[in-house]
């Protein structure tokens, strides 16, 4: 985290950012307001969407907000910000509106699915096939995809909830997993690799992501390494990508 | 249980709108299960997808109909997406990071353009196919 700047320093890197438009100082001006963001996206809490997932949208329109304020204008940025991050939010409601929600039968069946998945692949040594986990859990096929599908929906996916899995301890949550000294690194091995796109990222998204994509480990092997289960690693990729091409679309 | 015939093919044809890229993701998925992909395999494969898929009609959709096809080949699985849009719409395809992700993802991939519309393929080959070896 960086020190608080004065409103003049702000205002100086933002008209510095108007000029070069240098990704080094995007980051930084996107870092120096998730604040911002996060006490917005706690504004639209407790209304059926996980507060992580609005801290992340709002991050989206943060971004916006940086790559399209004009300092020449005689608004500050925090006021321009907040209009641009709360329609972020606002969009993210209307776009959710439609979703069809996943029935309580099949919600069930997914959060028993993360808890086979990790014994079959103990068991076996290896990932399990769809039939092998329709048989463990007397489910058909089809319903374990389904269930599948439905953990992707955003509801599931909070990390400040408690990290479903056979690793959960009581009160744990998946932030409180993650160490520091892992995410220090991480961050500095994404920014050799893609920094201006994964800024938009929190650190643990960036090391997932790192690890997938640039390191080659499979989702389990993700799993095992930072201590949560598979089904969590497979719901926050998703999560990160889609957030990816959100703000590369913006670009 | 049975592996599909080499040449089964599987075609959908969608709305080119992100809310119906889901459907893109079950129909491989579904295949991907009776091809005997694991579960982690199968998970790469839903990403791929979603990749190809937000390749062809970018990240919030176009007018227009994104066609699917899913080929059965023997331990494994090509999908191939075409975009069929109005002429003069944004750019699409994958960028660098896109790239990236579809080479961790699965076998073999490719973009090109033809006719002014984006087509975008992958195949991935299940490492180990298995559960479907009880007949042989």
């Amino acid at each position: 985290m960086t020190e608080p700047e004065s409103r003049d320093e702000l205002r100086a890197h933002f008209e510095e950012f108007a000029r070069t438009r240098s990704d080094a100082l995007r980051d930084h001006l996107v870092n120096a307001h998730l604040g911002l963001a996060e006490y917005l996206a706690r504004r639209f809490a407790n209304r059926g969407e996980p507060l992580d997932d609005l801290i992340q949208v709002a991050s989206i329109g943060l971004v916006k907000a940086v790559d399209r304020f004009d300092p020449e204008r005689p608004v500050e940025f925090s006021t321009y910000a907040t209009h641009t991050i709360v329609g972020e939010l606002k969009r993210h409601f209307r776009d959710k509106g439609w979703a069809v929600r996943a029935p309580r039968r099949l919600q069930e069946l997914y959060l028993r699915l993360g808890q086979v998945v990790a014994d079959l692949s103990q068991e076996l040594g290896r990932s399990p096939t769809v039939t092998e986990l329709a048989a463990e859990m007397q489910a058909s096929e089809e319903e374990v995809l389904e269930a599948m599908e439905a953990g992707q929906a955003y509801r599931f996916a909070s990390l400040d909830a408690p990290a479903p899995g056979p690793d959960d301890e009581g009160s744990s949550t998946l932030a409180s997993q993650l160490g520091e000294d892992d995410l220090a690194m991480a961050a500095a091995e994404d920014r050799a690799a893609l920094s201006p796109l994964l800024a938009s990222l929190p650190p643990r998204e960036r090391r997932i992501l790192f690890l997938r994509f640039f390191q080659g480990l499979t989702q389990s092997e993700i799993a095992t390494q930072l201590g949560i289960s598979q089904m969590h690693v497979s719901r926050l990729l998703a999560r990160s990508l889609s957030q990816l091409r959100a703000v590369a679309a913006e670009r | 249980m049975t592996l599909l015939p080499d040449t089964d093919e599987v075609t959908l044809s969608l709305p080119a709108g992100p809310e119906f890229v889901r459907l893109a993701r079950v129909t491989a998925t579904g295949l991907a299960s009776r091809l005997g992909f694991s579960w982690d395999e199968i998970e790469d494969l839903r990403l791929a997808v979603d990749e190809l898929c937000h390749a062809v009609i970018g990240p919030s959709g176009r007018d227009g109909v994104i066609r699917l096809r899913y080929l059965v080949e023997p331990g494994g699985l090509c999908v191939e997406g075409r975009g069929y849009f109005d002429p003069g719409g944004p750019p699409v395809g994958l960028g660098e990071l896109g790239h990236q992700i579809l080479t961790a993802l699965v076998d073999e991939h490719d973009v090109r353009d033809e006719d002014g519309q984006p087509v975008v393929w992958f195949r991935k080959k299940a490492a180990a196919p298995r559960g479907t070896d009880d007949g042989a």
